[in-house]
């Protein structure tokens, strides 16, 4: 599968797979606040037909408190294409381009209470830690847990 | 400079400052207050332009959103009062303005567009009128008007940043890259400190950038972007980095672009571009044809890649698109067998890419049955005996199910499919790839409701997986179960919304086209057009969507991204979703020109019951949102109802073929490369009489594909309706518009005797083993040559079901649905239903060929399956 940068040819196919495989779903226009704001957070994984099957849409935090941070809005890998370790490489690409554009400190997401797949994906292979618990965070009354990852600085020479 | 007021407009005091309190109190939402003031001001002078359009507007803002029944008529009583305003006072600035916003806020851009520009003619430095004006030029595509009102704004606020660049991006936009970097040059030498954030400024620098590589000024993009890099303004990494390659190759510099490249790779080995881009630079390109020599050059430097990043894949896929015979054999069972024993669900979809090659789709066949045979045998597929584990052969026989039916299979074998994934349950009875493996293998051999129960499975085994869920929702329209589908659909959809409503509020193009197209076959042509239509108003809304940009990415700075919104908005229709659903569309509005009967309804038993069900679920919504009203005061007060909920208004249109021009127009504009939208074209034309643009649309056909077979259909169909100047009944100049066709035919179509040209056209020598595709044109061209002939042609639609021709059901389908259409009254049953007997023989699990008899016996056998395995699990 290609890795890339999405572009704004992507978005429909971004939003294609968000509404086949997850429950959180965007209008169109919202892709776009996010490949129009931060053009260089958001990846898609293509298959040979030239079809999106994975992406992460990923912005900044608006109103930093100090440090800027980045944020997963969305992330997801169509079940048929699991097991290639495609939401890792996703995730990597994505938070590379947050140190290096926006010099960003560290990176959090929401996941499901529920969800246990995805936080052991998040916490035991992307290195993730719960930060918070969010009451009622989802439109259906279910509970979020706010996930962060501190990125390395790097050493000082 | 201030203007005396002219007398129509000019108040006494008393007015003139009520007047300025109602502009106060909209722009502070006091719209009651507002309309208060009006009326009193309009008691005393009823035809004072300024305060109807004051009126107009404080009216429109106070309307409920959604718009609800009794608003109706005060939003037609605001738009109104907007025109009659302009009337009464066509001088001022404030009515044609609020003309111009009421039409904004109807999305009408190109009247907005007017109006704002007659409002500055009024009032030409109101910045506010300048700005709409900016974002309405651009988004209605007029550049150059967009880069005159850019420049008046510059004059007007030099000191801004947002001036400069905006007026950058407006020559771009206008073709002008010359001018773009100038007036870049013009702001770097008047504002020096500007206050731009670093990301900010990397936007700006790197998009100057882009505008240099456009403009084949890489010399001095390369500079630009070692000075950013050098000020730190510039991330060395990704697209940025990208950038740099690019015009490294094009200047030749070929060992820093590879340098760069190699970079690039480092960062990410999973993109294929950047492979493309270091073997470029090396002078070899990929995208055309590969010689030998530049073949074993590029199978070289990916192997040493693949060692370089074992952990990506793409080196080693991107080697089986180049590797040939021997070799490809070689690379192609490595990365099989990797996939197999990695337990890769997506090891076909992603090999299948190489089956447009026939020998390379045999190849793959040979390897996996080879796998296979050694797994059972030996229980191993290694040489040195260790055995593997038993997860590999079930993926094996996973892969191999899915190869033996996939359409391009020269001899497809669905049983032989269903029996592997069969062995493959035995193992693992839990796994939901297999069962919806059995399902896509029942869908193409034609077993929709077989298809849709497997799917019903898998979904089964996970009812958490909105994957699933969706895949089941679809099998089940395929099977033409549509409210079953729409049940599965609301287990992941808005409580309080229906699903069809949610879907298409969060613009869910599969689903309005798959839904459409159960209606469709079904017979609900007026469902299906109402799904079609919803498809196409998603497109509207993905290009109403852009106007907001044009103001927010100046101010955001993020100029690259804005650019291609903008040329990816411009071809936005050629888009695939677009596309279907548009020929889809089409395709009915056809029909109900040839057959206006058909928007009468007939409905059968089962579909006035559904009717009925609903109508009083539409009742329930009513009643529902009236309560909902009630709780927010708004008593009897519900929000406007669909006023086509059957789709009947749609599909009893007076204007079916304008209806379809409107459609296909985009297509016409974005997807002129695709040979469908001309087809679809001549479709419309032809039957509109306008026969030299149907004309048109086969020469355009014919220049991308002179062999298509529906083109051939179409060339003889033109032949017969034009076949002399009394038939081109019109406007009077039928003789020249003959005169043009006698001109033109003859390249498209042989003046040979049109029998042997339509016989010839099988016999022809560039295609070998004949195509369904082609079976069913010929047969359908006998009849364009001589009605009468049914015989000829059910003699040629025989061959379809022949050993040798693949078995395409859906071909097989539309022949039998031709041919009963066409010996409609008359007494050919008999060879309709030989014709029926030998495609039902030749495709043994397709039900389109089975009596209605053996489908409800079929039916019903699943159905008690299916309860019984339900039984056995709730034991």
């Amino acid at each position: 599968m290609d890795i890339r940068q999405a572009t704004i040819d992507d978005l429909l196919g971004m939003q294609n797979a968000n509404l086949l495989n997850l429950p959180e779903n965007y209008t169109f226009k919202y892709y776009l606040y996010h490949a129009l704001t931060w053009p260089e957070l958001s990846y898609v994984a293509v298959d040979p037909q030239g079809r999106v099957v994975g992406y992460i849409l990923a912005k900044m935090e608006e109103e930093p408190s100090d440090e800027p941070s980045g944020h997963v809005t969305s992330i997801s890998v169509l079940r048929p294409y699991r097991r290639l370790g495609l939401a890792n490489k996703l995730m990597k690409q994505s938070q590379e381009a947050m140190v290096a554009h926006y010099n960003a400190a560290f990176i959090t997401l929401h996941v499901r209470k529920s969800n246990r797949a995805a936080i052991s994906l998040y916490r035991d292979t992307l290195g993730f830690e719960v930060h918070a618990m969010e009451k009622s965070y989802y439109a259906d009354g279910e509970d979020a847990y706010g996930m962060r990852y501190v990125f390395k600085k790097p050493t000082p020479a | 400079m201030a203007a005396t007021i002219p007398k129509h407009r000019a108040l006494p005091d008393k007015e003139n400052k009520l007047f300025r309190e109602l502009l106060m109190q909209y722009e502070m939402k006091q719209y009651k207050k507002g309309i208060k003031a009006a009326d009193t001001i309009l008691k005393k002078f009823p035809n004072h332009g300024e305060t109807l359009a004051l009126k107009a507007l404080t009216l429109h803002a106070s309307l409920p959103e959604p718009l609800t029944v009794s608003a109706v008529p005060k939003k037609e009583e605001s738009e109104a009062m907007a025109r009659l305003a302009v009337k009464k006072d066509i001088t001022s600035h404030i009515t044609w303005h609020v003309l111009g916003i009421l039409a904004k806020s109807r999305k009408d851009w190109d009247e907005a567009s007017r109006a704002f520009a007659m409002a500055r003619k009024q009032d030409s430095d109101n910045i506010p009128l300048i700005r709409d004006s900016i974002s309405l030029f651009t988004h209605t595509r007029q550049y150059s008007a967009a880069v005159a009102a850019r420049h008046h704004y510059l004059l007007l606020r030099p000191q801004i940043r947002a001036s400069w660049l905006g007026l950058m991006i407006a020559h771009q936009l206008n073709g002008d890259l010359e001018e773009a970097l100038e007036v870049y040059n013009g702001y770097l030498s008047t504002l020096q400190k500007d206050g731009a954030t670093g990301p900010e400024k990397s936007q700006v620098l790197l998009h100057v950038i882009k505008i240099c590589i456009e403009a084949g000024k890489d010399q001095e993009g390369l500079d630009k972007l070692r000075q950013g890099v050098r000020d730190g303004v510039i991330s060395p990494r990704a697209d940025d980095l990208t950038l740099p390659a690019q015009m490294l190759t094009n200047l030749g510099r070929q060992e820093e672009a590879l340098q760069t490249y190699q970079e690039l790779l480092e960062q990410n080995p999973d993109n294929l571009e950047y492979y493309r881009g270091y073997l470029k630079s090396k002078g070899i390109d990929m995208t055309g044809e590969i010689t030998a020599d530049s073949r074993e050059k590029i199978l070289e430097t990916l192997s040493s890649f693949a060692e370089t990043f074992p952990r990506s894949s793409a080196p080693k896929r991107l080697a089986l698109d180049v590797a040939e015979g021997d070799k490809f054999a070689e690379l192609a069972r490595a990365y099989i067998v990797k996939g197999l024993e990695r337990g890769v669900p997506s090891l076909f979809v992603d090999v299948k890419g190489v089956y447009s090659d026939s020998a390379k789709l045999n190849a793959v066949g040979e390897i996996v049955e080879e796998i296979v045979s050694k797994l059972e045998k030996e229980k191993s597929l290694n040489d040195d005996g260790s055995i593997s584990p038993p997860t590999v052969l079930l993926w094996a026989y996973y892969y191999l199910a899915l190869h033996l039916s996939h359409p391009l299979h020269p001899n497809p074998s669905h049983t032989r499919s269903l029996k592997l994934l069969d062995l493959a349950l035995a193992h693992t009875p839990t796994l939901p790839e297999l069962y919806m493996a059995k399902a896509m293998v029942l869908k193409r051999a034609g077993d929709a409701l077989g298809a849709a129960y497997e799917m019903e499975k898998a979904r089964l085994l996970d009812g958490q997986d909105r994957f699933l869920n969706g895949k089941a929702a679809k099998y089940w329209l395929r099977a033409g179960e549509i409210t079953k589908a729409e049940e599965l659909l609301a287990m992941f959809t808005k409580k309080d919304l229906t699903p069809v409503q949610d879907l298409t509020d969060l613009q869910c193009l599969w689903f309005l086209q798959e839904e459409g197209d159960a209606y469709k076959r079904n017979g609900n042509l007026a469902m299906a057009l109402k799904r079609y239509q919803a498809l196409a108003k998603v497109f509207q809304e993905y290009e109403d969507d852009q106007y907001d940009f044009h103001t927010y990415c100046m101010r955001r700075m993020t100029f690259s991204a804005y650019i291609s919104l903008m040329r990816y908005e411009d071809q936005l229709r050629s888009h695939p979703g677009y596309f279907k659903g548009a020929l889809s569309g089409i395709e009915i509005y056809l029909n109900v020109h040839d057959d206006p009967s058909i928007t009468e309804e007939k409905l059968s038993a089962e579909d006035e019951a559904e009717r009925k069900k609903a109508a009083k679920k539409a009742q329930k919504a009513e009643q529902k949102a009236k309560k909902a009203a009630a709780a927010t005061g708004d008593k009897n007060d519900p929000v406007v109802p669909d006023e086509d909920p059957t789709g009947m208004k749609l599909l009893k249109t007076e204007t079916p073929l304008d209806d379809a021009l409107r459609l296909w127009k985009p297509l016409e504009r974005l997807a002129g490369q695709r040979i469908e939208t001309w087809l679809a074209g001549y479709e419309i034309y032809s039957r509109k009489k306008l026969y030299l643009a149907a004309l048109r649309c086969l020469n355009n056909a014919h220049a991308l594909s002179p062999h298509n077979a529906d083109l051939h259909v179409q060339l003889l169909n033109f032949k017969r309706l034009t076949s002399d100047a009394l038939s081109i009944s019109g406007n009077g100049n039928e003789a020249q518009i003959k005169q043009v066709i006698d001109a033109q035919l003859p390249a498209l179509l042989p003046s040979e005797s049109l029998q042997q040209y339509n016989d010839s056209f099988l016999a022809r020598g560039d295609v070998t083993p004949t195509s369904p595709e082609e079976i069913f044109a010929v047969a359908r061209g006998k009849l364009e040559i001589e009605p009468k002939d049914i015989e000829g042609a059910v003699s040629v639609l025989s061959k379809l079901g022949d050993e040798g021709v693949p078995p395409s059901i859906e071909i097989m389908g539309k022949a039998l649905k031709y041919i009963q259409r066409h010996v409609a009254g008359q007494d050919a049953d008999g060879a309709v239903e030989s014709l029926r007997s030998k495609f039902a023989g030749r495709s043994r699990l397709a039900s389109v060929f089975k009596s209605a008899e053996e489908k409800q016996a079929y039916r019903e056998r699943l159905e008690k399956v299916a309860a019984e395995e339900n039984g056995v699990g709730e034991a």
